[in-house]
């Protein structure tokens, strides 16, 4: 395998061996340890030290299902701490099997200039990106696949991106035209805006396969893993993940007294029943819309949904759990038609509808917009695209707008805006919030799926819990599968070692595999402490853990203490 | 006692979604799940008032009972 350097600063680009201590990683593991070993921890993360990294998982590219998914990190503009966000799409797969470990983009590039990465085959270069600047990433998106090729594969960002807000995301585009996979979280859309760099497009690979160590232990591990996944009752073409896709969980996070209203201020909206995945699929499907659709090539989960408007058009593909916690019930709209046109209008800046939708609750907290109006809402996140003084301070996020806006009451962890999951009412989302190196992000230990081992309210199991969950989110996001492949590989991780020996020929043992997902963390964590972040930067704010939240009435009361020995036992 | 229940996601076909029952007093969310027809291997997770439940677990009088399918964290 190979990775490409791309130097901003000498607009040159260069491709170099894997060095030994890159050997054995990838995704987050590989950005993880990348980050330690050639950035400053202490550096300005939109200036020219950070570096911006793109990685396939491990398992890229050699047709394990739900396996393509691609890692972007760096050093993050809201954290200021270690981050990964990862998409679905056809990049993972794509990178993985023209068999290139990682694109690390270093230096930054004259102001005003911008430029796109292209990659063909074996060749890459530094390109003007003429006549994409300040458009969105829907239209670069048809620009550069008009120009390069409706196979090839589009990285890109928004304006958001290009105006360097913290709330930016990267954008990834699929299979039959899909514009929206994005790797949102952790504005790392803003680092790549840092370097001047557009988008990234990949040529479509032709005739490339890569070669296994064990062809034949990779097969058969693979097949297994995929017919485990469709015999599952939660993954299956009978579960709700595949019929509702991630919506399927509004309801029941909605009666556990978890989903965001009204800037957390409550964790049951009374207009849910509209925002539920039997709803979604009832309305979307008698439309014309599409349910059951795939994000990345040979997925056999297939949640992804192609929501259509009144006439049957497409609005936005796919309208997800997180988008509907945050953009819906968290501003008071209860209408799905509403929150995909405001999903669309995040996806096409490039932002992240997490931290969008978190930020947009404060402001609406501050007055600057209503609950419940969609109107008002919808003007106030045009202003980011705008690029007004209000629509940057949105676009910069939950904390910011906040601090500026003079609202208290920020729903936000290590900087980062929280997911569609209230830490009151579902403690072990907490604690992974409060200790992650990631920050407040679902996907780095999500116990909701853990809800019959321990009591969601209570406190008892939950530092455990937390800890084995973002263990096992490392591993996720470390070999490119996606979050909820995990079933199979939590019952048999052997089955996970014998893909990692069949690809790759390591001989590995279970005991390895364990070492190297729990090394992840430590890294990560490493990186932090390095970058100056102490115990008070990852707390759960404080309003969290004195205001009760309905209609349970409970408060974040997971000792610090607690927190603070998460970790001793990685 | 009459309580309401609910059912979600793929349960809902083999019961009207919502609907109020008349139990027993000592009645278990076990019984009203028989009594509702459900396949008990498709129940994922069950809350009474909001608050996660056991299959064995006591209902009260008025509480509100949900019935989800398997669900995985969105």
């Amino acid at each position: 395998m190979k990775l490409l350097r791309v130097d901003m600063n000498q607009s040159q680009v260069r491709w170099e061996p894997v060095p030994p201590v890159y050997e054995r990683l990838g995704g987050r593991a590989l950005i993880a340890k990348l980050l330690l070993e050639e950035v400053p921890p202490a550096c300005e993360p939109l200036g020219p030290l950070n570096k911006l990294i793109f990685a396939p998982g491990l398992l890229g590219g050699c047709s394990v299902t739900t396996a393509g998914r691609l890692s972007v990190g760096g050093k993050s503009p809201l954290t200021k701490g270690a981050k990964e966000a990862n998409a679905g799409g056809t990049a993972g797969d794509t990178l993985g099997k023209l068999d290139i470990k990682a694109i690390v983009v270093e230096g930054r590039a004259h102001k005003g200039k911008w430029f796109i990465l292209r990659i063909h085959g074996d060749s890459a270069e530094l390109l003007p990106a003429e006549g994409l600047s300040g458009l969105g990433t829907y239209a670069t998106s048809d620009l550069l696949q008009e120009r390069y090729g409706a196979g090839s594969t589009v990285i890109s960002i928004g304006q958001a991106g290009e105006m360097r807000l913290g709330g930016a995301g990267i954008c990834v585009t699929g299979e039959g035209g899909q514009r929206s996979n994005h790797a949102a979280r952790g504005g790392l859309g803003a680092v790549m805006g840092s370097k001047s760099l557009k988008a990234i497009v990949i040529d479509k690979p032709v005739g490339k396969s890569i070669p296994s160590a064990d062809a034949d232990l990779l097969r058969t591990a693979a097949r297994t893993f995929a017919q485990k996944l469709i015999n599952d009752p939660k993954l299956g073409s009978k579960g709700a993940q595949h019929l509702y896709g991630t919506s399927s969980i509004v309801a029941a996070v909605n009666e556990m007294g978890s989903l965001p209203t009204r800037n957390f201020s409550s964790g049951n909206f009374e207009g849910s029943g509209t925002l539920r995945g039997e709803y979604l699929r009832e309305v979307n499907l008698s439309r014309g819309g599409e349910a059951g659709t795939r994000c990345m090539p040979g997925c056999v989960i297939a949640c992804r949904n192609v929501y259509v408007d009144e006439n049957g058009k497409p609005i936005v593909g796919t309208l997800q759990f997180e988008t509907i916690a945050l953009l819906g019930s968290n501003l008071g709209l209860g209408n799905l038609d509403e929150v995909a046109q405001l999903n669309r209008m995040c996806n096409d800046f490039g932002l992240d509808t997490i931290e969008t939708g978190a930020a947009l609750g404060v402001a609406l907290e501050a007055g600057s917009g209503k609950f419940g109006d969609f109107e008002s809402i919808r003007v106030l996140l045009a202003q980011v695209g705008e690029g007004t003084v209000l629509g940057r301070l949105i676009g910069n996020g939950a904390v910011l707008t906040g601090r500026v806006l003079g609202i208290k009451r920020i729903p936000a962890a290590v900087g980062q805006g929280m997911p569609g999951y209230d830490p009151r009412s579902l403690k072990g989302n907490g604690v992974t919030y409060a200790t992650s190196p990631q920050g407040a992000d679902h996907t780095a230990g999500n116990a909701f799926g853990a809800r019959n081992e321990v009591n969601p309210l209570g406190i008892p199991g939950q530092k455990e819990l937390s800890l084995r969950l973002q263990i096992i989110a490392a591993m996720l996001d470390s070999t490119g599968l996606c979050l909820f492949a995990r079933p199979p590989i939590i019952s048999n991780p052997q089955l996970m070692v014998d893909m990692l020996n069949g690809r790759y020929g390591w001989g590995w043992t279970v005991e390895d595999y364990d070492r190297a997902n729990r090394e992840v963390l430590r890294t990560e964590l490493e990186f932090n402490r390095r970058a100056g972040l102490t115990p008070a930067d990852y707390r759960i704010p404080e309003y969290m853990c004195t205001e009760p939240l309905p209609p349970h009435n409970v408060t974040f009361d997971v000792p610090n203490s607690e927190l603070d020995s998460v970790f001793e036992t990685l | 006692m009459k309580i309401s229940v609910e059912l979600f996601g793929q349960l809902s076909p083999q019961a009207p979604r919502r609907q109020t029952l008349d139990l027993a007093s000592t009645a278990t969310v076990q019984e009203a799940a028989e009594l509702l027809g459900l396949n008990s291997e498709e129940i994922g997770m069950v809350t009474i008032d909001g608050i996660q439940s056991e299959m064995q677990d006591p209902l009260h009088t008025d509480c509100r009972l949900c019935f989800f399918p398997y669900l995985s964290g969105g």
